[in-house]
């Protein structure tokens, strides 16, 4: 039901470089906390939400120990693994 | 040869709008067992041929969507309209959803056919294979296709794969329906094919691109062409990608060439910040923003909106559950592009049309 444009993140291979996260949106209610946890990787939009910044746009892997880290204590449950095709 | 392998050799793809190979999605969803919703909503704004489908081509439909779903199909309708009417008064087994935009894009009517909200859910991974909601509800594999989609798969079926690419271009063959609606004088739908120009798909609704103004493709989640740029393109996917755009759901709403554009604009940018579910936040802050960003501009104030207006546009875009803040993002971008000499206008306090009127596009957004 949408165009595609360029900016269009879900076009792009999401994870040139490194593994990531995955936000659940509906689960979303933005505490921050991710953006705390994966400073390379995560920051926060103007209105507290997460963007999940891929290599192309700057994005540095945090690491595999701090991305669990800020799955398991994200207090929405709101983060997941990237599936990795 | 089975279902699946006609369908490949047909090149079919959705007519909802993602323009996804139908042979795909129909073998996963023969693969999960997977039970199947037709989605007849008509959700895109000015979104007309579901229903056409419905009135003209219903026994069709039918056959096409017990192929693929056997006898676990339901047919989704906005509540109330007489689309849904005509599929009740057939003995269909009717989804009723609620006539707001995001409540019939696919993962809101598989919430709803499985007792949830007609919202969106996010897709971990797709429906048709089965899931979890957000709060963990178990989901069993859906699949949604579009009606007009299944009326085609049905034709494939009756007049085989070769009838079918007989239309259209190579590599997006098949016939295809367009509601075309606006500053025409015969709003309606229009069978057609990709590579016809846009020009004559217009025309064929009365209207004319000489002398009308810019031209929605696609609805809230399409784009704005100049009238100039309407009038030369071809209806395809790649004569659409200059401009962002694509065939997509089948929708064009031709501007009044006697009405702001920018103020009209501004009117669907209001609407899509009506329209979100309210559930991610990308979304339900920053579509209102935009919105604001637009009325802004309109005013001719700050220089500043044009460039916080594109930024959130990228913000929100690839930010939701569902493509909606993508698309209304798309439009905004498409809009700043085609309509930055008005606004320029606009911010000298300058404008040739003139006050607006919110006759034509009420009409429309109040679908």
């Amino acid at each position: 039901m949408t165009a595609s444009s360029p900016t269009d993140r879900r076009d792009r291979p999401a994870l040139a470089g490194h593994p990531t996260v995955r936000v659940d949106r509906v689960a979303c209610t933005g505490h921050g906390v991710c953006a705390s946890l994966l400073p390379g990787s995560v920051r926060l939009d103007e209105w507290g939400y997460p963007v999940v910044l891929t290599a192309a746009e700057g994005g540095v892997d945090d690491g595999e120990s701090a991305r669990a880290a800020a799955v398991r204590l994200c207090p929405a449950m709101a983060l997941y693994a990237e599936r990795r095709s | 040869m089975n279902l699946v392998q006609l369908l490949e050799q047909s090149g079919l793809t959705g007519r909802g709008g993602a323009a996804f190979s139908t042979a795909t999605k129909v073998r996963a969803a023969h693969e999960h067992g997977a039970a199947l919703i037709v989605n007849a909503c008509d959700g895109e704004i000015g979104a007309m041929k579901d229903a056409y489908v419905v009135e003209h081509h219903l026994p069709e439909l039918v056959r096409g969507a017990t192929l693929v779903g056997g006898r676990r199909v339901r047919y989704a309708a906005h509540r109330g309209s007489a689309t849904e009417a005509r599929l009740r008064s057939a003995g269909l087994d009717v989804l009723s959803a609620p006539a707001r935009y995001v409540s019939s894009e696919e993962t809101s009517l598989i919430s709803l056919a499985q007792g949830g909200l007609a919202r969106p859910m996010t897709k971990r991974q797709p429906f048709v294979m089965g899931g979890a909601d957000s709060e963990g509800r178990r989901i069993s594999p859906t699949v949604v296709l579009n009606a007009e989609t299944l009326w085609r798969v049905a034709q494939v079926v009756e007049h085989g794969p070769q009838w079918f690419r007989s239309q259209g271009l190579p590599d997006e063959p098949g016939p295809r329906l367009v509601g075309v609606g606006g500053a025409v004088s015969r709003p309606g739908v229009i069978a057609t094919s990709a590579g016809i120009a846009l020009r004559d798909i217009v025309a064929a609704a009365g209207g004319d691109l000489d002398h009308s103004g810019p031209v929605i493709v696609g609805g809230l989640g399409g784009v704005l062409l100049s009238r100039a740029e309407a009038a030369s393109a071809t209806w395809s996917t790649e004569g659409l990608r200059a401009f962002g755009g694509r065939p997509g759901s089948g929708v064009v709403h031709v501007l009044d060439a006697g009405d702001c554009p920018v103020a009209q604009l501004a009117h669907w940018f209001d609407h899509a910040a009506g329209e979100s579910a309210g559930q991610c936040g990308p979304c339900m802050f920053g579509l209102p923003s935009i919105a604001a960003d637009w009325h802004e501009l309109a005013v001719g104030s700050s220089p500043v909106a044009r460039e916080r207006l594109q930024r959130r546009a990228a913000s929100v875009t690839g930010r939701g559950a569902c493509r909606f803040p993508d698309g209304v993002a798309g439009l905004a971008t498409s809009a700043l592009r085609v309509l930055s000499d008005h606004l320029a206008d606009h911010a000298c306090g300058r404008c040739a049309e003139g006050h607006p009127s919110r006759s034509s596009h009420d009409r429309v957004l109040a679908h």
